[in-house]
């Protein structure tokens, strides 16, 4: 198992480097100049000349990218041109938010999501198959930026149940904490419940109709014991594949929703890096995505051999 | 006693009161005092030096928490702030600031010539607009009380480029002089101090107790005057999205939200206890033309796409606060010309006339490039209302739409295939002529322009007002005539407010937050 996950991590490192090259060689193709944005637009061309001399970016691109990465054998990521902060300390303040925003959102996905699509796996080719599977639909159709403006209205506005906006820290207060927080998880979690009960389902229809099945319940095991235990361990694998993409597609999908709700995320900070040109903050959370989705996709390998024993690694 | 008597003696002894009421006058109610102040922004803060910024949501904060020599007053003229008095020698070479006494920075030092000294020269090595003070000789300071500019030419204007709110010289203290663009310690003389500051997620400004009012002053004055503080703090919240913004106002989250588009603004009017405000003039719109590209470069095609351009048309398809102004300062302020001149480039809406004039030029149906960018929808709107308005007079339009970076970057720096472009001017409606100088030859691209430069020399020049107007008159002539820029109008924005919140200004600026309490 270990030298399974050495292997995983060394593939990953020239990936993840590949991507965080390509990266930084698109935002150069990008127009736009980060020296007018931290001069301002309305700056003289000659201050905006200096800036660009004091950030180093009038030096060839090929010297920008050798210098990076030679900071960055040193695991030094840079430091944003905007924020003056360095790039590990303004992910470092933003990680708690996405990572509680994320997470609360898949604790909500995993059991629902499941839960559902066995349902209407079970009750297939029935009203509660026909609701379940349209109701998924909507879920993964409705734009997030749309359904998230209405629920504020609907839950804050009118309603008044949550916070229009504004993250509390956990450890400030984990009652507002999770108050600032179950209204945006929600509608993170649309799309994802939708897709999961989609998969779960897809996956509990292939192994109940195998022939274990019929022989559990011949053998007059229970309903329950058949269907949640035998039937859904074997549907795992597909739940657990799906579960890895969610998680990656719920790290992307926090963008809108942090910038709707106002969540001080890592989001957040990688929009307003792009639109301004913040090379070196734009690089170093993509390297930080890269080993993020790295680290989900072994975590995702690793749980195979605890659904499946047949499924080793040599 | 009878009921009729008991009641007579009733409805009198009630009269008497009532009239003792009256004669007394209504009560004065003390404003408020404490509270917190959530005010819904756009976005946070990049930095608070005040030396390098620009962007209104730097702004916001640093008036609040800094305050310079010299600062705009109601009217847009020049007021003593740090400074109790401002004199110019005869010959406009020197400017004598005698300093107020016992007015102290956040970290409780007391204000010095030195420390104003220090932030002049800093001011000179890091600000973008340090081109304005490039006329310094020298700087002396005889006394704690006293700083003197030496300069090296007359310089009529210096008092105005001085109280600019943007890229302000604010004064900070003299241990912060060697300190990088951005990398200042936050520490001002002004009514608030800094408090808490998380990036992307609010920031708080606490009342200072140590604050030092002009007393001088009768009460509040723009930027100026007697600000007295009456709220224990302002936290700021940032919030990107208009809807979340206003969502905030309604649910009682926050008490003001900021850049409310005026499509929305009815959200917030049908809820009674809150309220829009109108604040205007806070720009300028204009269409940029390149005339270092393409068919702009020619003149004459200029003045013809000038023409074709319907000023009610775009203000009416943009919405929010617009006003016509065909010139390049606000009314209200010392340059703005009125009536006294003719505007013959201003909404002349005839594309027939455009027709012919391009035609006269040479235009041979080139493609004319118009660059918008999709952050800001009145910019969008705009270019496509004047997309429009280009092709009835038979031009041959592209729009192309990229992101506010690139646009900026490419009217900025006069990069990018563009020739018709849009952006917002402020301050410099208000600050004049020696504040448009740099953005009238950059964003357009103006090369070799004789009379425009003779213009501005002359304008420099003039130690008279009505002479200096003149020169304006020019300059104008010059860029609005020759569409260097076409002026589209004067605009505002609209803030949301909870109207339990009292004491906002009428004066168009930035956030002004003292004088304000919470009912």
């Amino acid at each position: 198992m270990n030298r399974l996950i050495a292997y995983k991590i060394a593939q990953a490192v020239p990936v993840v480097l590949l991507v965080s090259v390509l990266a930084f060689l698109l935002m150069l193709l990008l127009p736009g100049d980060p020296a007018v944005v931290i001069a301002g637009e309305q700056a003289s061309p000659e201050a905006i000349a200096a800036v660009r001399r004091s950030l180093g970016l009038d030096r060839p691109v090929l010297a920008q990218l050798g210098l990076w990465l030679g900071h960055l054998a040193q695991g030094d990521f840079g430091s944003s041109l905007v924020l003056n902060q360095t790039v590990l300390s303004a992910v470092a303040e933003r990680l708690p938010v996405t990572l509680s925003l994320t997470g609360l959102s898949l604790a909500i996905t995993l059991p629902v999501g499941i839960a559902i699509g066995a349902i209407a796996a079970y009750h297939r080719q029935t009203w509660v198959d026909s609701l379940v599977m349209s109701a998924a639909l909507v879920g993964v159709s409705i734009p997030a930026f749309w359904i998230a403006i209405l629920a504020v209205i609907l839950f804050c506005v009118i309603l008044g149940w949550f916070p229009s906006s504004g993250y509390v820290p956990l450890l400030q207060d984990p009652a507002l904490w999770l108050q600032s927080l179950v209204l945006p998880a929600g509608i993170l979690s649309l799309f994802q419940i939708g897709f999961l009960a989609r998969m779960t389902r897809s996956a509990m229809l292939d192994v109940l109709s195998q022939d274990f099945i019929r022989t559990a319940r011949a053998k007059g095991l229970s309903e329950w014991v058949t269907v949640g235990k035998h039937a859904f361990r074997n549907a795992l694998i597909l739940v657990i594949t799906a579960t890895g993409i969610l998680l990656s597609a719920a790290i992307g999908g926090s963008v809108v929703i942090e910038q709707v709700f106002a969540l001080p995320g890592i989001g957040r900070l990688v929009v307003q890096a792009i639109l301004a040109r913040d090379y070196p903050l734009v690089q170093g959370v993509m390297l930080i995505y890269g080993f993020t989705f790295v680290a989900i996709n072994l975590t995702v390998d690793l749980a195979y051999t605890y659904a499946d024993p047949r499924v080793r690694y040599d | 006693m009878s009921n009729q008597t008991w009641l007579s003696w009733r409805a009198g002894a009630i009269g008497l009161v009532a009239a003792a009421l009256w004669a007394a006058g209504p009560a004065q109610a003390e404003p408020k005092k404490g509270g917190t102040l959530v005010y819904a922004s756009v976005s946070g803060p990049g930095t608070l030096d005040p030396h390098v910024s620009s962007s209104a949501v730097e702004l916001e904060v640093i008036h609040n928490v800094f305050e310079g020599l010299v600062a705009l007053d109601n009217q847009n003229a020049t007021k003593p702030m740090l400074a109790s008095k401002a004199t110019a020698s005869a010959d406009a070479k020197t400017y004598s600031f005698t300093l107020r006494r016992g007015v102290k920075f956040h970290n409780g030092d007391e204000l010095t010539s030195a420390d104003v000294r220090a932030s002049f020269e800093r001011y000179q090595r890091v600000s973008p607009n340090a081109s304005n003070l490039s006329g310094v000789e020298r700087y002396d300071t005889p006394d704690p009380q006293t700083f003197i500019i030496r300069l090296k030419e007359p310089n009529v204007v210096l008092l105005d480029v001085l109280k600019s709110p943007i890229f302000p010289l604010m004064i900070l203290p003299a241990a912060q002089k060697d300190k990088p663009a951005r990398g200042i310690d936050v520490v001002g003389t002004g009514p608030y101090s800094l408090g808490e500051w998380v990036k992307d997620s609010h920031l708080v400004i606490k009342r200072f107790d140590g604050y030092v009012a002009d007393t001088s002053a009768a009460g509040r004055d723009g930027y100026a005057g007697r600000k007295t503080v009456h709220l224990d703090a302002v936290r700021f919240r940032f919030m990107p999205e208009a809807t979340t913004r206003i969502a905030a106002l309604q649910t009682g989250e926050a008490h003001l939200a900021g850049s409310i588009p005026s499509e929305l603004r009815a959200r917030i009017e049908e809820k009674n206890t809150l309220a829009i405000r109108e604040v205007f003039p806070v720009g300028g719109s204009y269409v940029i033309v390149n005339s270092q590209f393409g068919v702009t470069a020619n003149l004459g095609i200029r003045q013809a796409i000038a023409a074709a351009i319907n000023i009610g048309e775009i203000t009416e398809a943009t919405g929010g606060i617009n006003k016509p102004n065909p010139w390049m300062s606000f009314p209200n302020t010392p340059y703005y010309l009125g009536n006294s001149a003719p505007t013959p480039w201003y909404d002349q809406k005839n594309p027939a006339k455009a027709k012919e004039m391009a035609k006269k030029a040479g235009y041979k149906n080139e493609k004319i490039i118009i660059e918008t960018n999709s952050n800001y929808q009145w910019m969008r709107t705009t270019m496509l209302v004047v997309a429009e308005q280009l092709k009835e007079a038979g031009f041959n339009v592209e729009v192309k739409v990229v992101d506010w970076t690139t646009n900026a970057a490419h009217m900025q720096q006069g990069t990018g295939e563009w020739n018709l472009s849009t952006t917002l001017f402020g301050p410099d409606h208000i600050l004049g002529p020696q504040q448009w100088r740099p953005l009238v030859y950059a964003f357009p691209s103006i090369k070799g322009n004789d009379a425009l430069d003779a213009a501005y020399k002359s304008f420099f020049a003039e130690p008279e007002l009505e002479k200096r107007r003149g020169a304006w008159l020019k300059i104008q002539q010059q860029v609005l005539g020759n569409a260097y820029m076409i002026k589209i109008a004067d605009s505002g924005r609209l803030t949301g407010y909870a109207k339990r919140l009292k004491g906002q200004s009428d004066y168009a600026g930035m956030l002004q937050l003292w004088d304000l309490h919470l009912e």
